[in-house]
């Protein structure tokens, strides 16, 4: 291949500004985290775990860490279903007022968060189910559906209609088609976007904030409160629990479909 | 399928006649062509949730606030959006925001496609795994406190000013200001582009390029003519969403601005939060809103979708 | 919102489509308890679990939890739950919920006295005129321009001039206008909504208090030369940040804020330079709504909060002056600008009455935001 040094040197200088700004505020953070002194700093003034014992031993952090695992949960449990049928019908079939609904299935992103959450807010005051920590969960999945749409977009996309009409023409059913075929077909995309809506409905904070109370708050939520008055390292500590979090999910994702499903789409 | 006979018809296909009778009864079959409708309906009612609000937003919107009672007045008017015109602020302040998330797509978008391209091409397992953990890894910690961490690197005292005056140079004013917003949201957007980019790029073929490189070209010539083409959906994809998350982003400008280069999102919380004035915060989120749709609609009549998927009507042909 | 004539069409409407929209809702989750129907047949002083008090962190809330929570618990058996929603983010909140019939999320709200004025002005408030502990304290405690008492006033506190001693060898500064001097440049720090300065800037322009609010010139005048020297704008964790990391050589913030900086070993002092400072209130208001037996004790609560020993537990704490007349400072701040007793100490400061700040803030938020945002 003619050049193939200069492109890797280009793809590689490239990359590694990516990997060093992508990683450099996590690892700062981590170190952070083992001060012994006062304040976030890096490097650490001394090493301790005490802002990691102080965090263990606050009740409420617990409580919101479980919290926060819930709501996330039911996020992903909704998202799934709904995700995958948006994007299945999407793709597939011919719809008419194909563009308005586009438009409309992106307003998750085009009305800012602060807005959502103010107007969600309003509903589900309205409707007397605010208080409760599973609304929560379906605001988290609602804000961030088109994640969920894209990444299911992406698998029926590369789905070979043909092995549909394959499979109908070997006498089975359309409820049939669909489970046998093309559900299995997306399951690389219903996990990418599981995972993507898991972590992103564990660390939101600005919907959040409007829908919970000091009864039900959630770990992210927890987080901003406290950092609007003072910042201690323990804002450090938690952070390094959210990426043992992270390591986690990827080892377990990598050791029951292996980390490559991000790769592909089928 | 040949029925061998009543013992051995399997429980699944007992189960799956049913459901399928189920089915039919609930659809039936002459309804065929709207079963695409039937299967957005849920997504549809969830996001309505967001549309009930924006209707409230909408209520407000068309209020004046009557100070000595604080709440907005019966009267309709169009007085907050004329409040948005005529001072300069607000408009300075959207055109700040537009052009950062033009500014922040661009450049999430130039570097998500190398890091895309050397994931899905490199032939080492390992690496592909470290590429995409690196990615990963920084999702989890969230927009604050990533921010937190870029002013311990980019602060007065921080480490780059800190490694600066050891060697005897001045140091530099990295933070605090709206490059540094820029950054701060190009670094946080890029794992979303980068994951809206890699379906794309993984669909183009290696034999491509070789058949390019076979005809003569080098590769940066295969890039440019070839690859990039190909990659089309990928980068609409990917722009769509990093421009419609920046110009709604509200915790980094925050931050990382120092107070002074806030975005849109900003006015809107102090309308809502520092001085009451739910009319004028409405006003300006539905002009927001407005801005984004209109803007993303053009792209979507322009371009299409790209891998952002919601094509409809069959094989998705990167349009 | 919407006021009563609208309420018919515009709830039909939006209660439909929430409705339809609420047809999911199934019943409680496991985990979350929230805030459940009490039954009505509560006696109106029945001790409920757990009283709800919206609470300012860091060294406000301890403050609080010292001087008054933990009292308060041991004397009644209530818990007392802190929720640390910043003021202005809960206000929506608790407005929505009266608006719409709900139970509020807070039981108290401690609030700062010109915000508890526009709730009361909306009508949100409950009056806490019959409260015992009312009588007696100085008349500080009253609200202004307000009837009875929708809320009560509990310290008074100073937006002092915070600095870091190694950047002024000369000693502290005198004068406010110092700020303008380039060796500050991009090392100043205000609030990002002008408050507890816009009134000193018209001093510092060369105005007078008589300016204020009608001529408020000066006051631009000297925020556009300020803009020039690229201050940073931002909230109180942003200024401790600013302060321990060097960011900032000088701050117009809360003395309670720089007395917290200075315990926890950041080398920071304060001042009134000549221009005077901006002395205001906070003040506890409890919001409508509460089931009868919580508004009652949410009511004892703020009570409670009004007596010698609470008045003097909490406010020590935070070092600032109480309502409770007669009490001694603590020891580090005998004497000082910050924490006025005397007439002649307010005489240095600026304080403006509550009605005014409710009618101009907007106006000046938004003049400061367009100086500083464009």
């Amino acid at each position: 291949m003619r050049g193939r040094r200069g492109k890797a040197v280009f793809l590689w200088t490239v990359v590694g500004f990516c990997i060093v700004t992508l990683s450099l505020p996590t690892l700062i953070i981590i170190g952070a985290s083992f001060t012994a002194g006062e304040i976030i700093q890096f490097p650490p003034d001394g090493f301790s775990l005490r802002w990691y014992e102080r965090l263990w031993n606050l009740d409420s952090f617990q409580d919101a860490l479980w919290r926060s695992l819930y709501v996330s949960v039911i996020c992903t449990v909704i998202a799934i279903p709904v995700g995958a049928l948006a994007a299945i019908g999407t793709v597939r079939y011919r719809l008419r007022f194909r563009r308005t609904l586009q438009v409309y299935l992106l307003l998750p992103f085009t009305i800012p968060l602060v807005v959502s959450g103010i107007g969600l807010m309003l509903v589900f005051g309205e409707v007397r189910i605010l208080g409760q920590l599973w609304p929560v969960g379906v605001a988290l999945c609602v804000i961030n559906l088109p994640f969920m749409i894209w990444a299911v977009g992406a698998s029926v996309n590369s789905l070979d209609p043909e092995l549909e009409n394959a499979a109908a023409n070997c006498g089975a059913a359309p409820v049939q088609v669909f489970l046998t075929v093309t559900l299995p077909a997306v399951t690389p995309g219903i996990i990418t976007g599981g995972l993507l809506m898991f972590v992103l409905a564990f660390n939101e904070f600005l919907v959040s904030l409007f829908l919970v109370d000091s009864r039900i708050v959630t770990l992210p939520v927890q987080i901003y409160n406290n950092i609007r008055s003072v910042i201690t390292p323990d804002l450090a500590a938690v952070s390094v629990v959210y990426i043992l979090f992270a390591v986690v999910a990827v080892w377990l994702l990598d050791r029951i479909v292996g980390l490559e499903i991000f790769l592909r789409s089928r | 399928m040949a029925r061998a006979g009543r013992q051995s018809y399997p429980l699944t296909w007992r189960l799956l006649d049913i459901a399928e009778r189920a089915a039919r009864l609930v659809w039936p079959r002459r309804w065929k062509r709207q079963v695409g409708y039937l299967m957005l309906t849920p997504a549809v009612l969830l996001v309505g949730l967001l549309a009930i609000g924006l209707g409230y937003m909408a209520e407000y919107s068309l209020h004046e606030l009557d100070l000595s009672t604080y709440r907005l007045v019966e009267e309709y008017s169009l007085v907050n959006y004329q409040t948005i015109v005529d001072r300069p602020v607000y408009l300075r302040v959207f055109w700040r925001t537009l052009l950062a998330a033009i500014l922040v797509t661009l450049f999430a978008l130039a570097l998500a496609f190398p890091y895309a391209y050397l994931m899905v091409r490199t032939s080492s397992a390992r690496m592909r795994k470290f590429l995409l953990i690196a990615l990963f890894l920084p999702f989890f910690i969230g927009q604050v406190v990533r921010a937190y961490g870029w002013l311990i690197v980019l602060g007065s005292e921080g480490l780059i000013n800190t490694a600066l005056g050891a060697l005897g140079l001045p140091r530099l004013d990295l933070i605090y200001n709206y490059p540094s917003v820029i950054f701060g949201l190009t670094q946080y957007m890029l794992p979303f582009a980068v994951l809206m980019m890699v379906p794309a790029v993984a669909a183009i073929g290696e034999e491509v390029e070789l058949a390019s490189e076979g005809l003569g070209a080098n590769w940066m010539q295969t890039f440019r003519h070839v690859v990039l083409p190909l990659a089309r959906p990928g980068f609409i994809g990917a722009g769509i969403v990093v421009f419609t998350l920046s110009l709604t982003d509200f915790a980094m400008p925050e931050i990382l601005g120092g107070g002074t280069s806030d975005f849109i999102a900003s006015s809107i919380y102090d309308s809502f939060f520092q001085i009451s004035n739910f009319g004028l915060g409405a006003a300006i989120a539905m002009v927001l809103v407005g801005i984004g749709s209109v803007l993303a609609a053009a792209m979507f009549i322009l371009v299409g979708t790209g891998t952002l998927g919601m094509t409809g009507g069959g094989r998705d042909t990167g349009r | 919102m919407a006021s009563k004539r609208f309420i018919l069409p515009r709830r039909t409407f939006l209660q439909g489509s929430a409705g339809l929209a609420g047809t999911a809702a199934l019943g409680t989750s496991a985990l979350g308890t929230g805030m459940l129907a009490r039954p009505m047949s509560a006696l109106a002083q029945d001790k409920p679990e757990e009283i709800i008090v919206r609470v300012w962190g860091g060294a406000w809330g301890e403050a609080m939890r010292s001087g008054v929570a933990d009292p308060f618990t041991e004397m009644t058996g209530i818990n007392v739950r802190f929720d640390y929603t910043e003021d202005n983010e809960i206000r929506p909140r608790i407005w929505a919920a009266v608006d719409q019939g709900r139970v509020p999320p807070i039981h108290v709200n401690w609030d700062t006295s010109t915000n508890a004025t526009i709730s009361a002005l909306r009508g949100v408030t409950v009056d806490l005129s019959d409260l015992p502990n009312l009588e007696g304290l100085l008349p500080l405690a009253r609200p202004v321009g307000l009837e009875g008492y929708p809320l009560v006033n509990t310290y008074a506190y100073v937006y002092v001039c915070a600095y870091r001693p190694e950047a002024f060898p000369e000693g502290p500064p005198q004068s406010w206008r110092i700020m303008l001097e380039p060796r500050f440049r991009g090392r100043i720090a205000l609030y990002d909504d002008g408050i507890g300065f816009n009134p000193i800037a018209v001093i510092a322009g060369g105005g007078t208090i008589d300016d204020i609010p009608d001529n408020m010139e000066a006051g631009w005048e000297f925020y556009r030369q300020l803009r020039e020297n690229e201050p940073l704008l931002g909230e109180d964790p942003d200024f401790t940040t600013w302060f321990q990391n060097g960011e900032i050589d000088i701050a117009c913030t809360i003395s309670v804020n720089a007395r917290a900086a200075r315990q926890s070993g950041i080398d920071v002092e304060w001042t009134v330079p000549e221009e005077g400072c901006k002395v205001d209130t906070d003040g506890l208001w409890v919001p409508r709504g509460l089931p009868e037996n919580e508004e009652y004790w949410a009511k004892q609560y703020v009570n409670f909060a009004l007596s010698r020993e609470a008045q003097a537990a909490w406010c020590s704490a935070l070092g600032l002056p109480p309502v409770y007349p007669g009490l001694e400072p603590p020891e580090d701040l005998v004497g000082d600008p910050a924490y006025p007793t005397t007439e002649e100490d307010f005489a240095r400061l600026v304080s403006i009455p509550s009605p005014v700040l409710v009618e101009n803030q907007p106006i000046w938020f938004e003049r400061f935001n367009e100086i500083f945002q464009g």
